[in-house]
């Protein structure tokens, strides 16, 4: 039986939990860090990507609705994610769909969910079942540790390929600039939460294995956008798997 | 490690932080120079992290779009915005009280 970890422990257990299942080894991510997608393959990204993180403050308000009141900080992290995400600047899913049109799709195209991919629609409505159902602290260890704070390793990689390789212009990949400072301070707030209020063995277990979860479903997304999309086009042994 | 030496109304608050940080990420997850740094959306919109840099201004690189597009000329008087800057040096930083800072153009 598993006991109690003390939080530098658990802390790593939680790294460990996401490291591995990174969706940084997925073809996907790997075609595109060395520059070999299309601009069109890029769009397809992006009308999926859309009804993934557009809907990310509805999840988390699910879990911020059934926060115990006494847990004032991790509801005030919520609010304030789910500010940045939608009015504390430009609305996030406005810088996506900035970039999906210099892909070369269309606002309409990329809002319409007839558009996302079965994997896609299967990642949202996991999110949003977390949200709804687990217990709000394991909710916030899968959605904001174990997804959103693998962000900026994920952009520090693709961000310099958009400028130096595919050359869109700064304001066209600001979606993926912005989220190297926001979801930093977001991911890294959600361990501090979830290290702090997940005090019990059990409840650590269930947030090491809903990290791991949510890790895998990000890998099966992105590897499912390279079958569906870009496959046919760019071949596996097309790809530096080394890289 | 790049030491900070903060500066904002009246008082100084110095720190060290590994190299390659970002102040506003700092801030924001409650690290120096939290609680003092004033920040908002952390993407170079709002201006509210805007500071003049005192020293250690050769080592930042030159401002990027959004500050050129948010500060205008306040950058020849050594504003930056703080959610813009990646530092790996020693700096020194002073951020004018909430009531002082123009309102975003």
């Amino acid at each position: 039986m598993a006991e109690l970890m003390d939080p530098r422990s658990f802390r790593t257990a939680l790294e460990a939990a996401i490291k591995g299942k990174s969706a940084n080894t997925s073809p996907f991510s790997i075609a595109w860090a060395q520059g070999k997608l299309s601009r069109a393959h890029l769009a397809r990204w992006a009308e999926n990507h859309f009804h993934y993180v557009g809907p990310f403050a509805s999840y988390l308000g699910y879990v911020y609705g059934r926060l115990p009141e006494e847990f004032t900080e991790a509801k005030d992290f919520l609010l304030s994610n789910m500010y940045e995400e939608e009015i504390g600047g430009d609305r996030h899913t406005d810088l996506l769909i900035r970039f999906a049109e210099a892909c070369g799709t269309t606002a309409e195209r990329v809002k319409n969910p007839d558009n996302m991919s079965p994997t896609t629609r299967g990642l949202q409505s996991w999110c949003y079942s977390i949200a709804m159902r687990e217990d709000p602290i394991v909710a916030i260890a899968g959605l904001v540790v174990g997804l959103e704070s693998q962000v900026p390793s994920i952009y520090r990689r693709q961000l310099p390929t958009l400028r130096e390789k595919y050359r869109f212009t700064e304001p066209e990949v600001e979606f993926f600039d912005i989220h190297i400072v926001s979801d930093e301070i977001h991911g890294e707030r959600g361990y501090q939460i979830v290290l702090a209020h997940a005090n019990t063995a059990e409840l650590q277990q269930r947030c090491l294995k809903i990290c791991e979860i949510g890790a895998e479903m990000r890998l099966l997304y992105t590897t499912a956008l390279y079958r569906d999309y870009v496959e046919a086009d760019l071949p596996m042994q097309a790809l530096d798997l080394a890289a | 490690m790049p030491c900070v030496l903060f500066h904002k109304e009246g008082q100084a608050f110095a720190g060290e932080v590994a190299a390659n940080t970002n102040l506003v990420v700092r801030a924001g997850i409650r690290q120096f120079p939290y609680p003092h740094l004033t920040y908002g959306c952390g993407m170079g919109k709002c201006g509210k992290c805007a500071s003049r840099v005192l020293s250690g201004a050769e080592h930042l690189p030159a401002p990027n779009w959004k500050e050129n597009e948010r500060l205008g000329d306040r950058i020849k008087a050594g504003y930056r915005l703080v959610c813009q800057l990646w530092i790996s040096h020693d700096i020194e930083l002073a951020q004018d009280a909430p009531s002082a800072v123009p309102t975003a153009r």
